[in-house]
């Protein structure tokens, strides 16, 4: 298939949507909820963009739009800008200290007017993007809880959960930082959970906690050697070094 | 604990909604460990029960009391004043809407139409309708309920 994004045509298949597709080629399409690796969630409505099809237009949501052959899109025209402005406005009102929000609304010139402050200051723009990751790469220790005004991410009842392995992939999706992780003194605390933590053997940096090494050990039932991520990149590199080394 | 209500359900992920109406309507609220029951019984994460147990709102995390007495606020009784007699049953019983009295006998809720709309505005204890509310009226309803516990 192809499609043409901002005047470059492009290629892509069945299946993908808009957002793929603009990513592989450096495309860039604002966004906050859309991860790559994850499904789009269509929750932030920040990539909107204009799609041509045939005579028709109209406005889609890039992460959940699934492209067809020949279409057109365009990734910014002064429609799209008020839409997305109206919509960085209204996270601003709900995050008004978040510096990622900030810094998106000062991107766009958004600035909230006076009488709507300050109604409730939370980082959180429900989004969705941990309780995805939890999903995927954790335990489903967490969720959406409640619902309207009054909607959040929790554990249930707001308790240390069973299920929780501290790996900390909610925290590391969430694209304004909302997720506290507290790293002291190797105790890993999230989600009112304290988790101890492990020391790579090479390097002695604390890495993961006891609970995710032993969920990954089950699931691939295979016992890791207790190295980081940078430690094992290395051994891997210096590997490669070696084998080519006796190549040449 | 009786287990029973949930164990006569197929094992199947669908039927959670249908098992936590099951244990609400036996207990008048789902209390933690048949909410851990479920999701081991259905295999289903307890962040997934816990989510949806605090989507609805006929569901309810706390025991409610032995009166639950629902406001209506749908547009018609909204035009004809239902927030006054919210107002009044709040000053009477001392709780807010959500809340339960100490004494365990009356839960208040607002609810939107309850589909009494000629009857504006109206308000419902355990299934009884009261209809053309005023606060005077409130007020005698609330004694008369108080009175025949306090007889028993
Ligand atoms: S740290 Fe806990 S809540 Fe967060 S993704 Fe991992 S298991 Fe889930
Ligand atoms: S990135 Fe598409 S809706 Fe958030």
């Amino acid at each position: 298939m192809l499609i043409n994004i901002d005047g470059k045509m492009c290629k892509g298949h069945a299946g993908e949507t808009l957002m793929e597709v603009a990513n592989r080629n450096n495309i860039d399409i604002p966004s906050l909820c859309y991860k790559k690796g994850f499904e789009g969630l269509g929750r932030c409505r920040l990539c909107l963009v204009e799609v041509k099809e045939g005579k028709r237009k109209k406005i889609v949501s890039a992460c959940v739009y699934p492209i067809k052959d020949g279409i057109e899109v365009i990734t910014s025209t002064d429609e799209i800008i008020k839409m997305r402005k109206d919509i960085i406005l209204l996270l601003l009102l709900r995050s008004p200290e978040n510096d990622y929000i900030k810094e998106l609304a000062e991107e766009y010139g958004v600035k909230s007017p006076k009488k709507y402050k300050d109604q409730k200051n939370d980082d959180c723009i429900l989004c969705g993007l941990c309780v995805e990751a939890c999903e995927k790469l954790g335990t489903n220790a967490i969720s959406f809880v409640y619902r309207g005004i009054t909607k959040k991410v929790s554990t249930p009842f707001d308790d240390p959960s069973k299920d929780c392995i501290g790996c900390g992939s909610c925290a590391e999706v969430c694209p304004t930082n909302a997720i506290k992780l507290r790293e002291i003194n190797g105790t890993r605390t999230i989600w009112n959970r304290s988790f101890d933590l492990i020391q790579c053997t090479v390097c002695g940096n604390y890495y993961t906690t006891a609970e995710s090494l032993k969920y990954v050990e089950e699931k691939l039932d295979y016992e890791e050697d207790h190295i980081c991520e940078r430690c094992k990149r290395k051994a891997m590199g210096s590997k490669f070094k070696e084998s080519f080394q006796n190549i040449y | 604990m009786s287990l029973e209500i949930i164990n006569s359900y197929p094992k199947e992920k669908r039927y959670t909604l249908a098992i936590l109406q099951d244990i609400q309507r036996e207990h008048g609220y789902i209390p933690k460990e048949y909410m851990e029951y479920t999701s081991e019984y259905l295999n289903l994460p307890l962040s997934d029960v816990y989510s949806i147990a605090t989507f609805y709102k006929s569901l309810s995390l706390k025991p409610k009391g032995k009166y639950v007495i629902k406001v209506c606020n749908g547009t018609a009784c909204h035009i004809r004043d239902s927030i006054s007699i919210l107002k009044e049953l709040q000053d009477i019983l001392g709780i807010e809407s959500g809340e339960t009295t100490e004494d365990g006998l009356f839960s208040l809720e607002i609810v939107n139409c309850i589909g009494a709309c000629a009857l504006a505005p109206v308000m419902l204890i355990n299934n009884k309708y009261y209809g053309a509310m005023t606060k005077e009226k409130v007020k005698t309803v609330i004694e008369d309920l108080q009175g025949v516990s306090a007889n028993v």
